[in-house]
């Protein structure tokens, strides 16, 4: 990289100072080396304090041509296509508070850099959630799961992040503030920008402030823990369930690589090839205890190993042990690769048989975790390059061959600067022209989504 | 006017049979479900998406207006021809192409009735959410464009939660695939971009859905009160403690008494206001939900609580409901809707500031609103013959809009902007914001073909269409 900053981008950063305190910015090497994303260490991290302030930094990194990054936890940087370029990243760590709890309206505003744990927290004392659940939602914030579309298990009851967040406040790559949507449930206003913006992944503007969706926490909850010989039985369930008038709120699938910790926290194991099914239930006492009763029956028919059933906190810890095994997966090895395949609902499990041939075939382990409701699978594998092309290859096209995607989502650099991350489509050329017209000069997230787009 | 050549082109593509250029054809393509008329120059009826693509590159290279259109059932002014030009008809697009409920999915034309999608499912079990009072004409295409929502989006969510995928057809002829048949696509969320986008970004030819299974059971309600405000405050009471029923409907007395007059719903006509309440779910814990909602419907002193005992009853309960705008056009033609939308625990208060500009006014107003959501569809009515209180009547539908505005609310919940509340856009939202949504319509269609002269308020104060007459 280019060592000599030009003037105008030492002006910029000067600028920074005077827009958000020179005590919310950091310059030098060493305080932005941890800022490094895809090998690119930015010159500057600003921390801003309000919409207005963002509106401002972005406005003079438009007019210097400064490429910017919005930064909320972090936890997203390494997925999908690589960054091209990164002079400063846009922190919005500081702007974490709640600006209106209503209620009444069960709708709550905050600002984009309120971490999901922390406002679950404040929220719960209302007796109200926001059924949003990404897997890293302790540390993520609400703004970076609405710009990367971050959904977790309760999306089969309750939708995606498109159907929970009524309007977001976006600062637009040319320094303009923007409002979309609003408090109402229903809103037809105009064209729905708040669509555009939510899984933007940055590119398009910055999030700075949200409206979400809230529910009353639920009388009652249960996690049913199922084991399985065989995938297969566990999928026969799943289609029967789904076909049901049954309303789970999760319907999660681990394969024996996957679900061992799972296992282990509750007191059991798998064997190889054995399939783990998570179905949770909430609502009212009534609810889960017909769930509880119905689901173990279905999977008694259906040849389950073990069927346990644990009510309210008692399926906590296994739940947890669940939520930890991405990371549990991820941590033990740093040339792992994460995959994710969408197919139709009913074609989860050929998908998981699909997998299983191709990891036989290279002699490779692949652990796999599905949100079988939605049809999403993940899986995780690590191998050397040579033979990682070809699995991925062969994993696209058996997802391709079930009418449905399978793209890269984390990968070494290496890997996703060598590999096509995304599925082919023929609507990103529009996705492009919408990206030239909002950001002109390409200063937001520079290479991420659209520019990955081939 | 456009060339006779182009109308010829034009009957090349679809076929003869497949156009209507005469003129009592094209007065009948003059107006929708709004009180706005305008001609077009040619109605074109596509079978299929090389037909819509076809017709496309040619209104492109010629730079000719093209209206999609459905059943015409808008409420805000969508369909009408404002720069004459074509009038694309999809109604012969009306193919239900796949039905999978193992993936929860329908594959249809955007020409399917939203009943017949329905009657089409429920042999199966299975059940498409939104369901538009106009359910009955109104197509798929056209609950796409407004993204309508209906009695069922409280509990289920609105069109946008249920569309999927599209193919589209964009101005220039192109046919692309937006959204798809799985979940979680990556890249930019164009089919939420185009999903109530009001026929102005472009075109779509088939959709997919998503269907879901029919709840095990549902107990239907009437609740009848001698005061609105208990009326709207029950409402908040429900919502407020948690209970999502699948629908709550609230109609006036003088809703009631209009409603009765054409369909026998067996609503009360000396009551102040009425509820209509649907629970669903598992049979085993409906009990629960109806014990729950009655007590809160008599702590707000309800008169009388009815709960429909046969599927005659709820349906006849219903039915009243779904008549309802039916039935204020057989008494009264003109009138106008708003659709102005405020926070849930609102509804009382704006229920009460419907009432006062009324008086205000001196003009009448019926009211039904889907409460659980805080929409309301106060129906202002007017003597077509006297232009004065047609005016009167809008300056009535404004002020009701700017309280629903400064109640944190929105001027449509769900009937589109069109050419009614054009100008209620200013009051509504930033330049800023109108700016980005002129520049979505300029990605999409730079040459403004697609529904031209709707939604975004003209720079200069528009001159609006004429006035139609009181064919309706």
């Amino acid at each position: 990289m280019d060592n000599t900053v030009s003037q105008e981008k030492q002006a910029f950063y000067q600028k920074l100072g005077e827009i958000a305190g020179t005590s919310n910015v950091l310059t030098g090497e060493k305080a932005t080396a941890c800022y490094t994303v895809d090998g690119i260490t930015p010159q500057a991290i600003v921390h801003p304090a309000s919409t207005e302030q963002v509106a401002n930094i972005v406005r003079a990194a438009n007019e210097s041509r400064i490429t910017l990054v919005p930064w909320g936890s972090g936890s997203k940087q390494q997925i999908g296509p690589c960054l091209e370029a990164a002079d400063t990243m846009l922190c919005l760590g500081n702007m974490n508070q709640i600006v209106e709890l209503d209620a009444s309206n069960f709708s709550v505003q905050v600002q984009a850099g309120i971490v999901n744990g922390e406002l679950q927290k404040q929220l719960a004392e209302k007796n109200l959630f926001f059924p949003l659940d990404p897997l890293y939602m302790e540390t993520s914030t609400i703004g970076g799961e609405i710009a990367t579309n971050s959904s977790g298990p309760r999306q089969f009851m309750y939708s995606t992040v498109r159907d929970l967040v009524l309007g977001v406040t976006v600062v637009s790559p040319t320094g303009d503030i923007i409002h979309t949507g609003g408090k109402t449930m229903k809103n037809v206003a105009g064209i729905d920008l708040c669509r555009m913006y939510i899984g933007s992944w940055g590119t398009l503007g910055v999030i700075t402030e949200a409206v979400l969706r809230l529910f009353p926490l639920p009388e009652a909850s249960a996690g049913l823990y199922i084991t399985f010989n065989d995938a297969e039985d566990a999928f026969r369930m799943v289609g029967q369930l789904l076909n049901s008038p049954l309303t789970p709120s999760a319907i999660e699938f681990l394969d024996s690589v996957a679900g061992h910790s799972v296992a282990e926290t509750l007191g059991s194991g798998l064997n190889d090839g054995d399939a783990l099914l998570i179905v949770n239930a909430e609502g009212t006492r009534g609810d889960v205890a017909r769930h509880c009763q119905d689901v173990s029956a279905l999977a008694k028919t259906n040849k389950a190993k073990t069927i346990m059933a644990l009510e309210d906190e008692k399926a906590f810890p296994a739940w947890m042990a669940y939520r930890g095994v991405q990371g549990a997966m991820l941590g033990a090895n740093h040339s792992i690769v994460q995959g994710k395949a969408a197919v139709p609902i009913s074609k989860l499990g050929d998908m998981v048989q699909q997998v299983k041939k191709i990891s036989a075939s290279h002699s490779v382990k692949i652990g796999l975790t599905a949100h079988c409701g939605n049809g999403i699978l993940y899986t995780y594998l690590a191998e050397e390059h040579e033979a990682l092309l070809r699995i991925t290859d062969e994993l696209k096209r058996a997802a391709a061959s079930l009418n449905g995607f399978f793209l890269i989502e984390l990968a070494p650099l290496s890997v996703r600067k060598e590999i096509d991350i995304l599925p082919p489509r023929n609507d990103y050329p529009l996705m492009r022209r919408l990206k030239a017209e909002f950001d002109p000069n390409n200063i937001l997230n520079r290479g991420r989504l659209v520019g990955g787009l081939g | 006017m456009i060339a006779p050549s182009i109308i010829k082109d034009l009957a090349r593509i679809v076929g003869k049979e497949n156009i209507l250029a005469d003129l009592k054809d094209l007065l009948a393509y003059s107006y929708d479900a709004t009180m706005r008329q305008e001609m077009p120059d040619v109605i074109v009826f596509p079978r299929n998406t090389e037909h819509v693509s076809a017709i496309m590159k040619l209104a492109h290279r010629e730079k000719i207006a093209v209206v999609p259109r459905g059943a015409g059932t808008n409420l805000s002014g969508g369909t009408i021809p404002v720069k004459g030009g074509i009038v694309l008809e999809i109604s012969r697009m009306n193919r239900i192409l796949e039905i999978n409920t193992a993936d929860r999915r329908a594959v249809v034309e955007p020409g399917v009735i939203n009943l017949d999608l329905q009657n089409a499912l429920a042999p199966l079990g299975y059940f498409y959410p939104p369901d538009p009072a106009s359910q009955k004409t109104s197509t798929m295409g056209g609950n796409i464009g407004e993204n309508a929502g209906g009695p069922l989006c409280l509990r289920y969510g609105v069109t946008s939660k249920y569309v999927f995928g599209m193919e589209v057809v964009l101005a220039d002829g192109e046919v692309i695939n937006i959204g798809d048949y799985v979940e979680d696509f990556p890249g930019y969320d164009l089919r939420g971009l185009f999903i109530g986008s009001e026929g102005m970004l472009g075109i779509a030819t088939k959709l997919i859905l998503h269907i879901i299974p029919k709840p095990e059971a549902s107990r239907t309600m009437l609740a009848i009160f001698d005061r609105l405000e208990d009326c709207s405050q029950a409402v908040s009471d429900i919502i407020g403690a948690g209970i999502v029923p699948g629908a709550i409907e609230l109609l006036d007395q003088k809703m009631c008494q209009v409603i009765e007059q054409s369909v026998k719903a067996g609503y009360p006509t000396d009551a102040a206001g009425i509820l209509l309440i649907e629970v669903a779910g598992l049979a085993n814990a409906l009990e629960k939900q109806v014990q729950e909602i009655s007590q809160f419907c008599q702590k707000n002193n309800a008169r009388e609580l009815r709960i429909a005992q046969t599927n005659a009853e709820r349906d006849a309960i219903w039915a009243g409901r779904r008549g309802a705008f039916g039935s204020v056009a057989r008494i009264c033609p003109p009138y106008i809707v708003c659709d102005g939308t405020v926070p849930r625990d609102k509804l009382p208060a704006a229920l009460h500031k419907v009432g006062e500009i009324a008086e205000k006014y001196k003009v009448l107003i019926v009211n039904v609103a889907h409460a659980g959501d805080g929409n309301l569809h106060p129906l202002i009515l007017f003597d077509v013959n006297k232009p004065e209180e047609h005016e009167t009547a809008k300056k009535a539908g404004d002020d009701i809009l700017d309280a629903c505005i400064a109640m944190g609310g929105t001027i449509s919940g769900e009937h589109g902007i069109g050419l009614e509340k054009m100008n209620a856009m200013r009051h509504m939202f930033d330049p800023s914001d109108m700016a980005a949504m002129r520049r979505v319509k300029h990605v999409f269609d730079p040459d403004d073909i697609f529904n031209p002269g709707k939604m975004f308020p003209p720079e200069a104060e528009a001159v609006l269409p004429k006035e139609k007459g009181a064919a309706r």
